[in-house]
């Protein structure tokens, strides 16, 4: 590769192909005889357009259709550009440049093996205004050293499929990068960026579903703005270095390996005047050997392939910050690594067959990513206060494929669509696991602790086959936000409710736990709307209904475990809310009564202040009457099962006992539309803390660990003896404050009334006979205050 | 119990007896069964904490429900049933109080031995409850009662409470609860 080519490589980076068409006309050598010189202005009004820009690897290609470059205010015209060059003392070559109002976009991504159907296209609108200087040296000597600073406003960066699209508005970029070297080192060109520092600011992120409109704010039929997800704000400061070399997995193509560190980050999402915020981030990835080539997927579809050796990483985020005065839940940590791993017996990797076409029945235009994924390794921790818990050895595997289409609300080839960007999926078999919880650090022992926030449905390991979509329609219960509609499809699942550790430090073994298996699930969301508001992150759904027919709860091994028999979840909301507040559970008078330190130690209860930080989960479920058609509130325990000749249970063939339609009401009509009110429901407050807590010896004599203590013995950590920890009859004050952190969850849950219209027992010849004509129950507030740590 | 597991039908209906005083646990206490099985998973979860029902009252407030300072009505919570389409309703009524303890376990285990011989017949998986030793019950208090109507508030509401129940101080339960499925699913 000649030092020419790199150039004009380099500067195309920064600047459009047409300019960098431009500059190849005054080649270097003619540049250096102006040295000195107070330089060239050059203006330019680009327009260019390709029907077709391909690129080939091995003899298949990719098509870039309807490429152009011009105006992003007037169709047809073209952008304005500004450049001012000149050559430096130090023989540099430095460029100041002003591009007004670009747009550069190309209407379809088309793979030549797949004629018919094509990605979608992308869009690009900027005005641009920045520095470019360059000299020679680069990291070895021999390359190309660079310095940069821009800034690009009014921009929009758009995805656009079948007349309908979604895109970022009014996006203001700043970048400076300062020292970046160009280098060719043996076969590979490297570049390495030591700083890169700058902001990103995203306006609006906006949907159109008139195919009228076209990289606009607003609608081209009504004039007025179109809807929001929000907005959101970014500024970093990174490193970075990328690898490329020539040659895909398989003959031509491209292989990258790249390592990002980021010093400092902070991300905010904006809904209106609300704020969700990251701040204080820093961590790092790196990814090694990731292969692009013009492939085929397993299945032999023709597609863009990119497939991954490893990625590897992690990211510290100081706080998440939400609510009207910006208060923490706490810090988050997360390493990963995704490589190739066997699971269930098979090998899974990591890669990406990115297909044309989306959801068949919504037109030609859509993403469809015949994904497999391998993440070999996880921790997420999460702390609060100073204390921290992690969820240990987050392991995930799947294969299947991704739709994504931007949809409008109609029924198109007999298949019903929402407005905003659907994503689908279609065929996907996946799961997930974890080892179990550590609180305090990495070294404490694996515990359970999921099993407390089931209420949230939460599985520590779930296994299942998927299909169903995802829609996203811009706008919240009010202003920005976002508005889910959803309808999935679970098959043969595995969610385990309680789960023992897969790995207890000698390997692979298999998972024991209180199993959910061959679950069949299907579940829709109607209208459910996510705003950050002054409380904090509101989830409100305007229906919701979902039947889960798992048909064995299996105690052991997922798989041959034995089993209670078979249960049937239906639920039918209307009008349910989640709200996540920051902060826990507060001041807990734990294993008493009492509002206050010395009221709780007078009831023989522990007082805790667990501080400001934490989360607070508030839920609010309107459970429905039965509405006629199918849809309602039920629980059905079906065992005595005839079975198959294979021997596994047949449904519907044993003896079922019913709650028949379980809803909520407010305990009468009091708004006179001769109907219950029900609009306090069931309303659970959950808090999540990490705190510490009271755990006494059980019996005489040596625990699990080998430590020795009498019964009724505290235990009290210390980090003196070998395992950490000791008994003590009668803890000092001072030992009082050594007790083991636990996971604390604290739980209130209140209705004014539920009922259950009857409950049957059902015969599978005699039919069903009604054991109990109604239950009503009335003013409950059921307070539980639970903290998990490790049985001795 | 435990040694004899076809003596119920479903051990998860032994589940439900921890809430409720019985010899059932005084059964349990007496298996020291620590060392009698192997232990499957070092998970699991040690539970401390506490439990309570209308502490200071539910949520609702009308002529008949209250908070707890109100002398006038009642603060604890009311389940009622009724056996019979048209017939009166049975009630729990005025549910409240609260229970603490430390170590309540939860986890999976494996009996392949002890338990007499009787373990490695069975060798398999169980859901293991262990229970705390002691418990701690502080103004816990229900009524039977008979009633004419669901709610205490329904046009012309009669009820005859038939006795009370009030509980207070430290119960022991010792031992494990082993829940697993047996017969036909």
């Amino acid at each position: 590769m000649t030092r020419q080519t790199i150039v004009a490589g380099l500067i195309t980076l920064w600047l459009p192909l047409p300019v960098s068409a431009d500059l190849k006309r005054l080649d270097d050598n003619a540049m250096a005889d102006i040295q000195g010189q107070s330089g060239i202005t050059l203006e330019m009004d680009v327009g260019v357009s390709a029907d077709r820009v391909s690129y080939y690897d091995d003899g298949q290609g990719v098509h870039l259709e309807g490429f152009r470059v011009g105006s992003s205010v007037t169709p047809d015209a073209p952008a304005h550009h500004e450049i001012t060059l000149d050559v430096g003392q130090d023989a540099s070559l430095n460029l100041e440049y002003l591009v007004e109002d670009r747009r550069i976009e190309f209407g379809d991504v088309r793979l030549a093996g797949a004629p018919d159907v094509s990605m979608g296209g992308l869009f690009l609108d900027q005005s641009l205004q920045g520095t470019l200087t360059m000299r020679s040296g680069g990291a070895t000597g021999h390359g190309y050293t660079f310095d940069t600073a821009y800034t690009m406003t009014g921009g929009r960066l758009g995805y656009r499929t079948n007349g309908n699209e979604v895109f970022l508005d009014d996006i203001t970029l700043t970048v400076e990068a300062l020292g970046t070297t160009l280098d060719v080192v043996g076969n590979t060109l490297t570049l390495n960026s030591p700083s890169v520092v700058g902001s990103l600011d995203v306006g609006a992120i906006r949907y159109s579903g008139n195919s009228l409109n076209h990289g606009r704010s607003t609608d081209a039929s009504t004039g007025a703005l179109l809807p929001s997800y929000g907005g959101l704000s970014l500024d970093y400061d990174l490193s970075s270095r990328t690898d490329l070399t020539a040659g895909g997995r398989s003959g031509e193509g491209l292989r990258i390996d790249h390592e990002t560190t980021i010093h400092s980050a902070s991300f905010l999402y904006r809904d209106d005047a609300h704020t969700l915020a990251l701040r204080d981030m820093s961590g790092r990835y790196q990814i090694s050997d990731l292969r692009l080539d013009v492939d085929h997927d397993w299945k032999g579809r023709p597609a863009l392939a990119l497939t991954l050796g490893t990625l590897e990483g992690d990211l510290h985020i100081g706080a998440i910050e939400m609510g009207a005065n910006g208060k923490s839940v706490g810090q988050v940590n997360v390493s990963f690594l995704f490589k190739d791993q066997v699971f269930n017996g098979r090998t899974y990797t990591n890669a990406v067959y990115l297909q044309g076409g989306g959801h068949p029945d919504a037109g030609p235009q859509g993403l469809r990513m015949a994904a497999e994924w391998s993440l070999s390794l996880a921790d997420l921790s999460y702390t609060e206060d100073g204390n921290r818990v992690i969820f240990s050895g987050l392991q995930s595997w799947g294969q299947g494929d991704i739709t994504v289409n931007v949809t409008r609300d109609e029924t198109r080839n007999g298949t019903r669509f929402y407005d905003g960007l659907r994503i689908g999926f279609d065929g996907v078999k996946a799961g997930y696991r974890i080892n179990g919880l550590k609180v305090g650090d990495e070294n404490a022992p694996l515990q359970g602790g999921t099993e407390l926030l089931l209420a949230l449905g939460f599985y520590p390991a779930y296994e299942f086959e998927m299909d169903g979509h995802i829609t996203l329609a811009p706008g919240g219960a009010t202003g920005e936000g976002l508005t889910v509609n959803s309808d999935i499809q679970l098959h043969n699942g595995k969610a385990a409710v309680i789960a023992a550790p897969y790995d207890e430090g000698s390997g692979d073994i298999p998972q024991k736990g209180l199993w959910l298996t061959e679950v069949e699930y299907d579940g829709h969301v109607r209208e459910m709307t996510l705003d950050v508001t002054d409380e904090g992150l509101i989830l409100g759904t305007g229906e919701s209904w979902s039947t889960m027919d798992i048909g064995n709860v299996r105690v052991g091994d997922k798989s041959s475990g034995g089993s209670f028999g078979r249960l049937v979840l239906q639920k039918f909301e209307k009008g349910s809310t989640m709200t996540i507040v920051p902060g826990g559970a507060g001041d807990v008078c734990a294993g008493g009564v009492g509002s206050s330190a010395s009221a709780c130690a007078a009831s023989g209860g522990i007082w805790q202040q667990r501080g400001d930080e934490g989360i607070t989960i508030r839920l609010k479920q309107l459970l429905a009457p039965a509405d006629g058609s199918g849809r309602k509130n039920a629980i059905a325990w079906e065992t005595n099962r005839s079975s198959d000749g294979s021997g596994n249970a047949v449904n519907g063939t044993g003896t079922q006992l019913v709650l028949n339609d379980i809803y909520t009401s407010d305990g009468g009509d009091f708004d006179g539309d001769g109907r219950d009110d029900n609009t306090f429901g069931i309303r659970t407050d959950l808090s999540v803390d990490v705190y510490q807590t009271k755990v006494v010896k059980k019996t005489d004599g040596a625990d699990s660990l080998g430590v020795t203590g009498n019964r009724g013995d505290e235990k009290i950590m210390d980090s003196s003896v070998a395992q950490g920890y000791r008994y003590v009859a009668n803890p000092t004050p001072d030992e009082i404050l050594d007790r083991p952190l636990g996971f604390a969850v604290k739980a209130e849950s209140r209705f004014k009334e539920l009922s259950i219209n009857r409950v049957d027992l059902v015969h599978p010849v005699g039919g069903p006979q009604t054991a109990i004509y109604g239950i009503k129950m009335q003013n409950f507030d059921i307070k539980a205050n639970l903290t998990a740590t490790p049985i001795p | 119990m435990i040694r004899h597991p076809g003596t119920a039908k479903y051990g998860l209906a032994l589940a439900m007896l921890i809430a409720l005083p019985s010899p059932v646990r005084a059964e349990l206490a007496s298996l020291g069964d620590q060392a009698l099985s192997d232990v499957s998973g070092q998970g699991g979860i040690y539970l401390s904490g506490d439990v309570s029902i209308n502490e200071m009252g539910g949520p609702v407030e009308n002529s008949h429900f209250g908070r707890c300072d109100d002398a006038t009505r009642k603060c604890g919570a009311r389940f009622a049933w009724r056996l019979k389409e048209t017939g009166g309703w049975m009630v729990l009524d005025d549910i409240r109080g609260n229970f603490s303890f430390e170590g309540l376990t939860l986890r999976v285990r494996h009996v392949d031995s002890g338990f007499g011989g009787d373990g490695e017949l069975f060798n398999r998986d169980v859901l293991e409850l262990g229970l705390p030793n002691t418990v701690r019950f502080n103004d816990v208090r229900f009524k039977i009662a008979a009633s004419n109507t669901a709610r205490p508030t329904d046009p012309g509401f009669l009820q005859t409470d038939i006795f009370s129940v009030e509980m207070r101080g430290e119960v022991v339960m010792e031992g494990n609860l082993l829940v697993f499925p047996t017969g036909n699913p």
